[in-house]
């Protein structure tokens, strides 16, 4: 018991915090969700313990001290009332942030639309009066403002959650879900997909990058320009050889031949901080593994592994994709 | 439920004999009821049907797939003690914890409660046995063979990876292999096997008690049983339900789930969650109700707030269906039904705590003797409290938006299983284990078994709800290292080791040899339950005499209680015939109304079993013609069994019960057994039924035009002839009855008859709706919902006309006499049900288009 | 009026209070869950709907207040006192009447839980 006791508080002190927690918060709805969390973990603490200390008390007292009144009492007193009164307040105090949480963000936030697909995260930004920008396994948000997502899903369920910025929301097929959130500081988290959607569903997850206004508007502006030519020899071998291998039938890559859409948009893949849905660092050595090893890297993932290239194309095609910025 | 007892029956007290009988009428007693209850030798040992033989196979079935669980969850916890490790590979990590999660939940959680119930519920109401012990067998039957068939299948690299929740799409469409069929149909089988089990513990617990035993006297376990096995009747047909729509979608393409043909995922999670939430309380209450058993017997005192226990029982039975969608908390359902089964969820933590608050005020009020048993229990309530104040939280719907699908989940109702049930299991064990074979358990191993698992549970457990709230999903065959979750995934898996060590030297302590050890003493732990008058070891009999209950703890209120059932000074002392019986009481007032002739071992039950696995198996691997066979031959098995050992007219009409008491040998109607069989099983029948019928209504909220503006049926006609015909066949069934009971042969024949062919004309002109308006199911999820009402209707009135037959069959065989007639009484109440689905499946499919389309 | 035992009792009365319960509650799901899907939409006002909840609530309320005054009263027939264990019709009652008050109690209380969404949500 004691140890199970220090052990906790050692998990405890070890730290709440992560690029994943969502005792860490670093948006609205996480921080109403996380005071929400410690309040209740306190007051389940004080039971817990106040549970035990009776049970030591019962097993402690004598039989002859223990009258009828003091039954009464411990059965109305501590199985109903303190529960009514108790779960009545929690109940209260649970349901007042729920309408704000589900509501949509005022007309002219930032709206961006995400699909959960096996197993990566289909990503189109509709800023308001333009044409939609499309991206995948990576969410950039200005920080201080509510973004609303339009959430769905062409096959599976999956669940699309950043545990920093706010609570989870499914992703169902043939529904379209919504989630609010509102980051409040800067920085890099990390989502991942919470409903078991399949054999690699512990393999999709994206980075978050909360920045300024200004930066994101920037960044966003470049994110719809279409793909830069690529320069040196190498880069150029692998733009020819990603039309040349087929690998334009899934993928688009604005401003080239390559328009898929069965896969993610690479049109800015080099520019990504991280590499198939984030499980990989974004260089070229993860591009290479990828293209060569790709059921390795995550079973059953419709890619086809390209393992029967040369080694010299799998890395041209890694330097070309590497360098779209 | 009506008492059927006059005044002075309800005010004399009965007393049992003055004076034994002397003792070479009770050897010659004794002799002969030994011969009655002989259980079979050999290889006829499987043929037993006595309850504590299938009780003992069937604890022992499902304390094996427990350690085969926990093996897979062992398997899990060194794949996940280190980030990015390759120890099972994604494809075998989602079968193991598909399988650990399915086996732990459908193969021990609920059937053991069951096995547990078969074993000791008649010797808790000092009944001989249950009501139907053939029942009993083959329900253990079918679980076995269901059982093996799920978990073998994962040494095959085919077992289902859907999760033990199977959420279509990915079940439906995403999965190729046999996997989800396993699930889907082996689960059905036993979900079938545990509704017969629950039909058995509700007719148990109402009509099988000892004369005298009022519903204010019934010890608790017995109050506890009876309200799972009621919640089992209305929260498993959601499941088969939804399974067999899932079953159907996957093998023929009707569209439930999928959105391309009008469907939608969620009606899944609907009727998932409307059994799943029942079934965790389905699993706490059996449980919960053993310490109730064992608290008051170390606290050496009568229970503490019997009537606020059963408060709880109920209370709880009732408002664990208003929990369902807090399963379904982040699938973007309105506020407003968060907001609801939020209040439901919190509400239920009120009858779950007062029953603890009855346990301290009875250890307070008690001399508490130590013991193993006390020490599980008391260990089992401070995990529980724990997990349920976790479950607490999570019903808060915006911390459920955080934690919801991550470890914290995990580790949640890892405390509310292992402390609300497996740890009052192992309690359980140790304290009726010499019931099972008259010696007592190592107290010395129990504690430091113990201690070990209650440690070895806390450091693997505990971390886990910080793991999920810093952000590890649940169902993840890897993560990632060095974001928080590296340290707290070894600590648990490590405590998982150390939790499996302690299991372990429990079931050493189980199963070590005990040839050596002395027998317990009688009623070693001075216990005042029915149960405890069993001798050291036992006789197959259940009890010598059936006893006249004055008290809740008769051993220890009744004086000379134990030597009055041995001398057989009370009910039934002997059984002149050769045969097995029981007595009948009401429900309320347990008034004495029948003696039961009980069925004796027989294979029958096994080769039933068998017959209608292999329909459930062969239809896995969509092999249909041998599946159809396994049908016919599974429906001419039980037609058999029905006719050599139901119903049974007996050679007199009644027959000395003993202490003045005479009984008739036989009933139908409301006062039998097999009429509150029928009834019941009705009842879950027809909430099987409606869960249909709910998705039928759930399709037209999500669209916008329902039933589709292109599609043109069932129509009004065929469906408005059928009703009338079927109605038709119901009111001549009615009228053969009434004319067998005035023994009017020609009348009950005709009757019969005519029953038959207007059930089968019925039948036609039901079906000829959506055939004539050619309504193609895979089409659109309208035309396959239209369509299985519609072949769930005939199904049943075909399962009518079988019975019509039979009734035929038993009266020309004269089986069936006007006296004698529970089978047309019984055949009649099934077909009030059909006619209740006849009548609301035409409603909806010819009425509720008519209002939609104005 | 000093109620007399009945000879004959049936559970059902206990049942009653909690099943009032779950029809209120499974009433007030679907009004909302259609009101939604079919009348307002998503976020719009859904006052018909509240308004419906509300009388259901003190429908309800009333019923389960009903349910929990006849088990009172079979509760205190004639000088029982708790706990209602002697083998006899009286103390038969008096339990099955505690009982009912008991789950009426609880059930008043679960209903309540449940008319909270009033406080909050105006729109689905």
């Amino acid at each position: 018991m004691r140890g199970c006791v220090a052990l906790f508080t050692l998990t405890i002190l070890s730290g709440c915090t992560g690029v994943q927690s969502a005792l860490d918060p670093a948006g609205r709805e996480a921080g109403t969700i996380a005071r929400l969390f410690w309040w209740m973990t306190i007051g389940s603490m004080i039971v817990w313990l106040g549970v035990i200390v009776l049970l030591i008390y019962s097993v402690r007292t004598r039989a002859e001290s223990f009258t009828r009144r003091k039954a009464r009492i411990m059965i109305v007193g501590g199985g109903v009332v303190v529960p009514v009164v108790v779960l009545t307040v929690l109940l209260l105090y649970g349901l007042a942030p729920i309408p704000a949480m589900l509501a949509p963000a005022p007309p002219g936030s930032l709206k961006i639309a995400v699909s959960g697909e096996q197993w990566w995260w289909r990503v189109h930004y509709l800023p308001p009066g333009q044409a939609p920008i499309p991206s995948a396994n990576e969410i950039r948000l200005p920080v201080g403002e509510p973004v609303e997502f339009h959430l769905e899903s062409p096959d599976v369920i999956h669940s699309f959650w950043i545990p920093p910025l706010g609570g989870k929301m499914d992703m169902i097929p043939g529904r379209k879900t919504r989630l609010v959130l509102t980051p409040s500081r800067t920085g890099v988290f990390r989502g991942a997909c919470a409903e078991y959607c399949g054999a690699s569903h512990a393999l999709m997850a994206f980075s978050v990058v909360v920045q300024q206004r200004e930066e994101f508007a920037a960044w966003l502006s470049h994110q719809s320009q279409p793909a830069e030519s690529p320069q040196e020899l190498l880069a150029i071998q692998g733009a020819h050889l990603f039309l040349a291998n087929g690998c334009s039938a899934c993928h688009t890559i604005r401003g080239t031949a390559a328009a898929g859409v069965v896969g993610p948009d690479l049109t800015h893949v080099g520019s990504r901080l991280s590499l198939a849905a984030g499980i990989l660092p974004n260089d070229p050595n993860a591009f290479e593994r990828w293209i060569g090893q790709t059921h390795d890297l995550k079973p059953e993932v419709l890619m086809p592994a390209f393992h029967m290239l040369p080694p010299e194309d799998t890395r041209a095609l890694a330097a070309y994709l590497e360098g779209l910025k | 439920m009506r008492a059927r007892n006059t005044i002075d029956q309800l005010a004399t007290d009965v007393e049992p004999l003055k004076s034994a009988p002397p003792e070479d009428v009770q050897a010659a007693q004794t002799e002969r009821l030994l011969k009655a209850w002989k259980t079979p030798t050999g290889w006829r040992y499987w043929s037993a049907v006595n309850n504590s033989e299938v009780g003992l196979w069937y604890t022992a079935a499902t304390f094996f797939f427990l350690l085969f669980g926990g093996v897979l969850a062992l398997l899990m916890r060194i794949q996940l003690a280190r980030p990015r490790n390759d120890f099972l590979s994604a494809e075998v990590y989602n079968q193991a914890f598909t399988v650990h999660g399915s086996v732990m939940m459908f193969l021990f959680a609920i059937p053991v409660f069951e096995a547990l119930a078969v074993m000791f519920l008649p010797q808790m109401l000092g009944a001989r046995d249950l009501p139907f012990p053939r029942l009993s067998a083959f329900g253990f039957w079918a679980f076995l063979l269901g059982g093996i068939f799920l978990a073998g299948s994962i040494f095959f690299n085919a077992a289902p990876q859907g999760g033990w929740f199977m959420y279509p799409p990915l079940t439906s469409s995403y999965q190729k292999g046999i996997g989800p069929d396993i699930w889907l149909l082996g689960f059905s089988f036993i979900e079938i096997a545990a509704i017969a089990a629950a039909v058995e513990m509700i007719v148990g617990s109402l009509k099988c008690r000892p004369p005298g035993m009022r519903i204010n006297l019934i010890p608790l376990y017995v109050w506890y049983v009876l309200v799972a096995s009621i919640m089992i009747l209305f929260a498993f047909p959601p499941l088969i339900a939804g399974s067999m729509l899932l079953e159907v979608e996957r093998a023929f393409g009707w569209p439930f789930f999928n959105p391309a043909g009008g469907g939608d995922p969620l009606l899944w999670q609907h009727l998932f969650w409307l059994f799943g939430h029942p079934e965790v309380y389905i699993i706490f209450l059996p449980s919960v109700a053993l310490i109730a058993m064992i608290v008051p017997t170390f606290a050496r005192r009568a229970i503490v707030g019997y009537t606020w226990i059963v408060l709880a029982a109920i209370g709880t039975g009732f408002l664990s269906f208003g929990l369902w969608v807090h399963h379904m908390f982040t699938t973007g359902l309105p506020g407003i039904s968060l907001g609801l089964f939020s209040a439901a969820s919190e509400a239920v933590a009120i009858p779950t705590g007062v029953q603890i608050f009855c346990f301290l005020a009875t250890i307070a009020a008690g001399r508490v003797v130590r013991s193993v048993a006390m020490l599980f229990s008391m260990g089992a309530l401070v995990i529980f409290v724990l997990g349920g104040l976790t479950g607490v939280m999570v019903a808060i719907a915006p911390f459920d938006f955080q934690a919801h699908d991550t470890f914290f989940v995990v580790g949640h109702f890892h405390y509310v299983l292992i402390g609300g049930a497996l740890f009052p299991i192992f309690a359980a064990c140790y304290y009726f284990f010499p019931l099972v074979n008259g010696k007592q358990l190592s107290e010395k191993l129990g504690r430091v078994g113990f201690w070990i698992a209650f440690i070895g549970f806390n450091v693997a457990f505990l971390p886990m709800h910080v793991t999920g709230l810093r952000g590890m999903p649940r169902r993840v065959f890897t993560y990632e290292a060095g974001i928080g979750f590296d340290a707290l995934n070894l600590t648990t898996s490590i405590g998982a080791f150390v939790l499996a060590i302690g299991i372990g030297v429990i079931f050493w302590d189980l199963l070590r040899p005990k040839g050596k050890q002395p027998y317990s003493e009688r009623n070693p732990w001075n216990a005042g339950t029915l149960e405890w008058t069993q001798e050291m070891p036992g006789k197959p009999w259940g009890i010598r005499s059936i006893p006249e209950i004055d008290s809740r703890y008769p051993l220890w209120d009744q004086p000379d209680f134990i030597r009055d059932v041995d001398e057989g000074r009370f009910y039934l002392p002997d059984a002149e015939e050769g045969l097995r019986e029981t007595i009948v009481t009401s429900p309320v007032d347990a008034t004495p109304e029948q003696i039961q002739r009980l069925p004796g071992p027989s294979f029958i039950t096994l080769i039933a079993a068998l017959a209608t696995g292999g329909f459930f198996v062969f239809g896995t691997f969509h092999w249909w013609w041998p599946a159809l066979g396994s049908l016919v031959l599974a429906t001419g098995v039980i037609i058999y069994w029905l006719w050599t050992g139901t119903g049974l007219i007996p050679e007199k009409h009644e027959k000395d019960a003993g202490l003045g008491l005479t009984l008739p040998l036989y009933s139908s109607g409301p006062s039998s057994v097999s009429w509150w069989a029928v009834v019941i099983t009705m009842l879950a029948d027809f909430t099987a039924f409606m869960c249909v019928i709910f998705g039928y209504f759930f399709f037209w909220t999500i669209h916008d035009d329902f039933p589709p503006a292109n599609i043109n049926g069932p129509g009004v006609m065929w469906p408005t002839i059928a009703a009338i015909t079927l109605l038709l066949a119901w009111a001549s069934t009615l009228l053969a009855r009434r004319w067998n009971r005035m023994d009017w042969p020609t009348g009950f024949y005709a009757g019969i008859v005519a029953a038959v062919v207007l059930a089968l004309a019925g039948t036609a002109f039901l079906l000829a709706g959506p055939w004539f308006t050619r309504l193609d199911p895979t089409s659109h999820v309208y035309s396959a919902t239209v369509w299985i009402l519609v072949i769930w209707t005939a199904f049943h009135i075909v399962i009518g006309v079988v019975m019509h037959g039979y009734c035929a069959a038993r009266r020309i065989a004269r089986r069936m006499t006007a006296r004698y007639d529970s089978e047309i009484v019984n055949v009649a109440v099934y077909w009030h049900f059909v006619a209740l689905t006849v009548v609301i499946t035409v409603a909806v499919i010819a009425g509720f288009p008519l209002l939609t389309r104005g | 009026m000093r109620e007399t035992v009945n000879k004959q009792e049936t559970l059902w009365l206990l049942a009653f209070s909690p099943a009032i319960w779950a029809i209120h509650f499974l009433l007030s799901y679907a009004t909302a869950s259609v009101w939604c899907a079919k009348i307002s939409g998503r976020d719009n006002p859904i006052d018909g709907a509240l308004l419906a909840i509300l009388v259901y609530t003190v429908l309800a309320l009333a019923g389960i207040f009903v349910v929990g005054w006849l088990g009172y009263r079979r509760h205190r027939i004639g000088n029982g006192n708790l706990p209602h264990d002697d083998d006899t019709p009286e103390d038969r009652t008096r339990f099955l009447g505690f009982a009912t008050l008991l789950l009426s109690g609880l059930s008043a209380v679960a209903t309540t839980f449940s008319a909270f969404v009033l406080f909050f949500f105006r729109r689905c």
